[in-house]
């Protein structure tokens, strides 16, 4: 059954079916549009998330986002590269946000560090990982946070981050290792000190 | 050569982001150097620590508030839509009742400003208005525009403020 599920899933998010449902969406049918975010919404609010460490402002952009693609969902159709579209509009986004309110608000995530499990070893653990991604990512400059984001947490190629940062593949590489090192040397200070 | 030149390949090799031949002289040359291993496996740990973090879910509830934000507003902009639509079409259907092969002269225009109400001036048993005390206007009352055409069962009024 669950296998069934997944199936059924897969299939929905194959090009064919996602060309399907932006036809019906773009002739007014809303529920073929919700699939098509309920598809893409982690994507666009996670990776908002990350880029601008405070949840409601990401809501703030997968809401514009997610209207800005069913205004274009004929663009959309014809470029036959939603995910990428998603990220190139959400990251466009994002910069919008921080050029327009910084810096960010410190110590936003409070609700973040409240405990999700049982074991309260375990509850500390993920706390305290979440608190050092958000640490990391935002002593880390838009940039070079923008393509690590991308590159090492959503997983695109270097080409795709490229691509979705409107920049070379060349400046893109040299803007993930420097964000590396520099949450290498932010992660063990951070550990040392404790 | 110092191992802070390793630096930029050695984060680029550990998300695999560098061409083969790179890669391999990267191998190499951690296979011999130890303060490049220390700073190849911090880099690893970090990363890994930040994906491990990075995967844990969000609250369902805030897609499901962002699903609901956009459903309503693209509602909204429909019911918008469909109020143009409804007055585009009774415009339509006014023209088409128009009398448009009778009105060759313009209608006359008839203005008409209903009468003011009288305005209540209290006396407080003496005449005149006291130092300092404004009488309020009168209230401004619409203005009524009627057209009238020269098939007598059509008159329109047009009323602004």
């Amino acid at each position: 059954m669950a296998l069934a599920i997944l199936a059924m899933a897969e299939a929905a998010e194959s090009p064919q079916a996602q060309l399907g449902l932006i036809e019906a969406a773009k002739a007014g049918d809303l529920a073929a549009f919700e699939t098509l975010m309920r598809q893409h919404e982690r994507s666009v609010l996670v990776t908002a998330y990350r880029l601008l460490g405070s949840l409601p402002d990401a809501q703030d952009v997968s809401q514009e986002v997610f209207l800005k693609l069913y205004r274009n969902l004929g663009k959309v159709d014809a470029s036959g590269n939603l995910a990428g579209w998603l990220y190139r509009v959400t990251a466009n986004a994002c910069h919008d946000v921080r050029r327009r309110k910084r810096p960010a608000t410190p110590m936003e995530f409070a609700e973040d560090l409240r405990a999700v499990g049982p074991d309260p070893q375990q509850v500390s653990t993920e706390a305290e990982r979440r608190r050092v991604l958000e640490m990391s990512l935002r002593m880390l400059p838009e940039k070079e946070r923008a393509a690590l984001v991308l590159r090492d947490l959503e997983g695109l190629s270097t080409e795709e981050v490229a691509r979705a940062l409107g920049s070379s593949e060349a400046t893109v590489r040299s803007q993930i290792s420097k964000a590396r090192v520099k949450v290498r040397g932010f992660v063990e200070g951070y550990f040392r000190s404790r | 050569m110092h191992c802070k030149d390793w630096e930029e390949r050695l984060a680029l090799h550990v998300g695999g982001d560098l061409p083969a031949d790179e890669s391999s002289a990267v191998e190499r040359h951690l296979a011999v150097c130890s303060g490049c291993q220390v700073l190849w496996s911090g880099m690893k740990q970090s990363l890994e620590l930040l994906q491990g973090a990075h995967a844990e879910p969000l609250p369902p509830a805030s897609y499901t508030a962002v699903r609901g934000r956009v459903l309503a507003e693209l509602a909204v902009g429909r019911r918008t839509w469909w109020r143009w639509a409804a007055a585009l079409a009774a415009l339509a259907a006014l023209l088409l009742v128009w009398p448009e092969r009778r009105v060759p002269p313009l209608p006359p225009v008839a203005l008409a400003h209903p009468p003011r109400p009288p305005v209540y001036q209290p006396s407080h048993g003496r005449k005149g208005v006291a130092p300092g005390h404004k009488s309020k206007p009168a209230p401004r009352q619409p203005l009524l525009v009627r057209l009238v055409t020269d098939d007598p069962d059509i008159v329109i009024y047009w009323i602004a403020d």
